[in-house]
C-alpha cells in the first residue's frame, strides 16, 4: 500500500517529465517508421517480379536486422554523433524488414486470376498496382507495419542511451538511482502504448481488407 | 583493456544458457499445448505478452527484484526466448498430419513412438527455426546486459559511448554485430540439415 | 475368427452402431458397407480399438479384445487407412519394417522381409527399399501402404477404405492386385468401402449396413440376386446390368428358344430352324422339359432320318441359378456352342448360346437397359 501510495506521489511529481518523455518517444518511434514505410513499401514494389534482386536486398535487410541493437547504435555514434538522429537512423534501419518483408510476400502472393482481370480489362501497369494489387496486399502490409511498429516502440527505450530521450530516459534513471518508480515510470507507458498501437494498427488493417477479402 | 575474445565467449555463453534453459521449459509446453486448443490459444496468447515489454525495462526490473549480474540477464533472455521456443514447438508439433498419427497408433506405435519416431523429426526444422531466432534476440539483448552488471561484448561498447571513444565502440560492436550474424547462419544450416530427407522439396519426374 | 457381440457405439446425440452381431470366419475377405454416416468404420475402428465399443464386446479368435494391451493388440492386426500415412521422414523400408522393429527382430530378418514383400508387388527393392514417400506415386504409396499393414503377417487386416484417394486406374490395379494377394495369403481381412463395384469384385461375403445397423449380410451373388429391401436394392442399383462378371444366367440367356417335339420329322425342323434363323433347336416333351438337342450340322448329316427324337443328342444344362459367369465357365470347358438352362423342374427355360453371352457384354459395357 505504502508503496502504492508513493508511485501516486511520484507520478504527481513528474507527470510533465513522464509526458514529454513520452511524446519524444512517439517521435523517435513513429518519425523513423514512417520514413521506413516511405523507404520499404516502393522498394518491396520494385523488388516484385525481380525475384533474384529480391533474394539479395531481403537477404540484406535481414543481416542488419539480426545485429544487435547496441552494436548498431554503437555504429551510429561515431559516424552521427549523438542524440536523436543516431537513434532514428537505427530504428529506421530496424523498421525496414517487416515492412519491406510483407510488402514483397503480399504482392506476390496475390492470386494470378485478379491480375489476369485487371490486363484483361486494360489497365496499365500503374493502374493495375494501384487500383488491383496495392489494395489487395494492403492487409498483409499492415500487418508489416504492426510489428515493425510494436519492435520500434520497444527498441526505442535504448534512444537514452545515446541521449535521443524517450521513455528509455526514465528506465535508465531508475537502473542508476535503483528506484523502481522510475522504471515503471518509463516501462509501463512503453507496454501500453505498444498494446494501443497494436491495436489501432490491427483495426486498419481489417479496415483495409478488401471487402471481398475479408 | 577488454579482453575481446573472452567477452565474445561470454557473451555467446550467456545467450546460449538462456536459450537452452528456455527449450528446456518451452519445448515440453509446446507439446503439452498441442493436445489442448484452447489452452494453447491461452497460453501463447499470454506469451506473446512478453514481446511488449521493452529487453531495457525487464532488465531493470529484474535488477530490483534479484540483483546485479549475470542471472537477471539469464532470466530476462528465458523469458524472451519464450515465444519463439514455445510457438514454433507447437506449429511444428501441430503441422504433422493427422492421417499419419492415426497411421501410428492404428499400427500400435505408444505415444512416445509416435513423438520420437514421426512427430519430432518431422517437426525439427520448424522447431530449431524458433531455436535460431530465439538464440539472434538473446545475443541482442545480452548486450544491454552490462548495464545491470552482467559480462559480454556490451561493456566495451556501453563504456566506449560514455568516454567517446570510438575505437572502444566499434571494438565491442563489430564483434557483437559478427557474432549475431555468423551464428544465424550456422544455425540455419543446421536447420536445414535436420530437414528429414523424405521432406526437402523434391522434384518428382512423376 | 472375429466375433461381435452385440457391439453398440453411443455418442451425446447420436448412436453410430446399434447391437452389430456378426461373425467373421478365418480367412473371409470381409467388406463393410453403406452411405456416409452408416457405422462403418466406427465398426472397423472398434475392432482395433481405436475406438472403444459403449457396450458390447469384440472377440479375436475367442479372446476379448478388451482384456489385451491395445499397442500389442494392434501391433497384431494390419491396418490401412485411406490417406495412406506413410510417415515422410522414413524410407520405403523404414515405413515397411517399422512394426517389426518395434517388436523386436532383429535387422536381417526386417531386411529380408521387406524385400520379400516388395517382391511380391514387382516393386524392385533395389530402387525402391531406399526411396521416400514423396518420390512415389499415388498408387504406389498405397501399396506399401498395404504392405507395411502385412509385415508382420498379421492374421486379421483392418482397411478403411484404402483405394479411395486413388485415381481410377490405380484403383482398379490395386483392387487386382489385393485380389491376388488375397489369394496367396488367404488373410482375414475386414475392408471398408462405399463404392459397391469394389465391394462386388473384393468380398467374399458383403455387410450392408444402414444408420449404425446390418441390413443385409451375404454373398455378392445372393445380394444381387436376393437384396434385402429396397434400400440395399436402390444401392446396387446399376450393378444388376454393368457388371457382367455378376450376372445371372438368366439375365444372358435367350429366353424363347426354338423348340420342336420329338416327333418333328426332319424337314419340318430344318424349314424351322431356316425361318427362324436359327442353327440349333432343342426337344422338350409336352410339358417343356428337355430331352435333348440337334443342331443343323447334325441334321444335314442324318438325311435318312425321320424324327428328331431319334437324332437329338442328350444334353447337359444348368440350373436357372447359376452365375452368368460359371455358365460361360462351363461352355468352355466342354467346348459346348450351346446350353440350356433349365428350372427345378427339368422344364427348359432358355438357352445361353455364344451370341446371348456377347450381346450381354455389349450392353453392360456399352449400355442400353436391356437384357439379353
Amino acid at each position: 500500500m505504502a508503496k502504492v501510495l508513493d508511485m501516486m506521489q511520484f507520478l504527481d511529481m513528474n507527470d510533465t517529465a513522464i509526458i514529454k518523455a513520452a511524446v519524444q518517444h512517439l517521435y523517435l518511434s513513429f518519425g523513423s517508421v514512417l520514413i521506413g514505410c516511405l523507404v520499404a513499401i516502393p522498394t518491396g514494389i520494385w523488388i516484385t517480379g525481380r525475384d533474384k534482386i529480391a533474394g539479395h536486398v531481403l537477404r540484406i535487410i535481414g543481416t542488419i536486422q539480426t545485429i544487435p541493437s547496441l552494436a548498431l547504435l554503437g555504429f551510429a555514434l561515431p559516424l552521427f554523433g549523438i542524440g536523436t538522429l543516431p537513434a532514428m537512423i537505427v530504428l529506421f534501419l530496424y523498421s525496414l524488414l517487416p515492412i519491406l518483408r510483407n510488402t514483397y510476400t503480399g504482392l506476390t502472393s496475390i492470386n494470378p486470376a485478379f491480375i489476369e482481370a485487371g490486363n484483361g480489362m486494360g489497365m496499365n501497369s500503374r493502374q493495375l498496382l494501384f487500383m488491383v494489387k496495392l489494395p489487395l496486399a494492403m492487409p498483409v502490409i499492415m500487418d508489416g507495419i504492426k510489428i515493425s511498429t510494436v519492435y520500434i516502440l520497444s527498441w526505442a527505450t535504448l534512444g537514452a542511451l545515446i541521449g535521443a530521450g524517450g521513455l528509455g530516459d526514465l528506465i535508465f534513471t531508475g537502473i542508476q538511482t535503483a528506484d523502481a518508480n522510475y522504471i515503471l515510470a518509463g516501462a509501463v507507458p512503453v507496454a501500453l502504448l505498444t498494446a494501443a498501437a497494436g491495436w489501432l494498427l490491427g483495426k486498419a488493417e481489417i479496415a483495409l481488407t478488401p471487402a471481398g477479402g475479408k | 583493456m577488454f579482453n575481446i575474445p573472452l567477452l565474445t565467449l561470454q557473451h555467446l555463453e550467456l545467450s546460449a544458457a538462456g536459450v537452452a534453459l528456455a527449450m528446456v521449459i518451452g519445448i515440453p509446453l509446446g507439446y503439452i499445448i498441442t493436445r489442448n486448443r484452447m489452452l494453447a490459444r491461452a497460453v501463447l496468447a499470454l506469451i506473446d505478452i512478453t514481446q511488449t515489454i521493452p529487453a531495457l525495462a525487464l532488465l531493470a526490473l529484474l535488477l530490483l527484484w534479484i540483483g546485479l549480474g549475470d542471472v537477471p540477464l539469464i532470466a530476462a533472455l528465458v523469458f524472451y526466448s519464450l515465444l519463439p521456443i514455445v510457438r514454433n514447438t507447437y506449429t511444428g508439433l501441430s503441422s504433422v498430419d493427422a492421417s499419419l498419427i492415426e497411421a501410428g497408433k492404428g499400427m500400435g506405435m505408444t505415444g512416445w513412438q509416435l513423438l520420437r519416431m514421426v512427430q519430432i523429426p518431422i517437426a525439427l526444422p520448424v522447431i530449431m527455426a524458433g531455436i535460431r531466432v530465439a538464440m539472434v534476440t538473446a545475443i541482442g539483448i545480452a548486450a544491454i546486459g552490462v548495464l545491470i552488471g552482467a559480462g559480454g561484448l556490451g561493456a566495451p561498447i556501453w563504456r566506449g559511448m560514455q568516454q567517446m571513444d570510438n575505437g572502444m565502440i566499434l571494438s565491442g560492436a563489430i564483434p557483437a554485430a559478427l557474432l549475431a550474424i555468423i551464428t544465424e547462419t550456422v544455425m540455419e544450416r543446421v536447420e536445414q540439415g535436420l530437414t528429414p530427407r523424405g521432406l526437402r522439396k523434391v522434384v518428382t519426374g512423376n | 475368427m472375429v466375433t461381435f457381440r452385440s457391439v453398440t457405439k453411443a455418442y451425446r446425440n447420436h448412436i453410430a452402431v446399434k447391437k452389430f452381431n456378426l461373425e467373421v470366419q478365418d480367412g473371409e475377405f470381409l467388406v463393410l458397407i453403406g452411405p456416409s454416416g452408416c457405422g462403418k468404420t466406427t465398426t472397423l475402428k472398434m475392432v482395433n480399438r481405436l475406438i472403444e465399443p459403449t457396450s458390447g464386446e469384440i472377440l479375436i479368435d475367442g479372446k476379448n479384445v478388451r482384456a489385451m494391451d491395445a499397442v500389442a493388440l494392434r501391433r497384431r492386426i494390419g491396418y490401412v487407412i485411406q490417406q495412406v500415412g506413410l510417415f515422410p521422414n522414413m524410407t520405403v523400408e523404414q515405413n515397411i519394417d517399422l512394426v517389426p522393429r518395434l517388436i523386436g527382430w532383429d535387422s536381417k530378418k526386417c531386411k529380408s522381409r521387406v524385400k520379400e514383400l516388395l517382391e511380391m508387388v514387382n516393386m524392385n527393392p533395389d530402387i525402391y527399399a531406399s526411396r521416400y514417400p514423396n518420390e512415389l506415386s499415388g498408387g504406389q504409396q498405397q501399396r506399401i501402404g498395404v504392405l507395411r499393414a502385412a509385415a508382420v503377417e498379421p492374421p486379421l487386416i483392418l482397411m478403411d477404405e484404402p483405394f479411395g484417394a486413388c485415381d481410377p486406374i490405380s484403383r482398379e490395379t490395386l483392387q487386382d492386385e489385393m485380389k491376388k494377394l488375397q489369394n496367396t495369403l488367404k488373410k482375414t481381412v475386414i475392408f471398408v468401402t462405399h463404392d459397391m463395384d469394389e465391394a462386388l469384385k473384393l468380398a467374399d461375403r458383403i455387410v450392408i449396413m444402414r444408420q449404425g445397423e446390418i441390413i443385409q449380410v451375404d454373398t455378392p451373388e445372393r445380394i444381387l440376386r436376393q437384396p434385402a429391401d429396397a434400400f440395399v436394392e436402390s444401392f446396387i442399383g446399376k450393378n444388376r446390368i454393368n457388371n457382367p462378371a455378376l450376372l445371372c444366367v438368366e439375365q444372358i440367356m435367350k429366353t424363347n428358344p426354338v423348340t420342336v417335339s420329338p416327333d418333328c420329322g426332319l424337314a419340318e425342323c430344318v424349314a424351322l430352324m431356316r425361318r427362324k434363323k436359327v442353327d440349333t433347336v432343342l426337344v422338350v416333351d409336352a410339358q417343356g422339359r428337355l430331352l435333348g438337342g440337334v443342331d443343323i450340322e447334325e441334321l444335314e448329316r442324318q438325311r435318312s432320318v425321320h424324327k428328331i427324337g431319334d437324332i437329338s443328342s442328350e444334353l447337359g444344362a444348368v440350373l436357372n441359378n447359376v452365375s452368368g459367369r460359371e455358365a460361360f465357365a462351363i461352355m468352355n470347358e466342354n467346348r459346348l456352342k450351346y446350353l440350356p438352362v433349365v428350372d427345378k423342374r427339368d422344364r427348359l427355360v432358355g438357352l445361353v448360346t455364344r451370341t446371348s453371352i456377347v450381346d450381354a457384354i455389349a450392353s453392360a459395357v456399352w449400355g442400353d437397359g436391356e437384357s439379353a
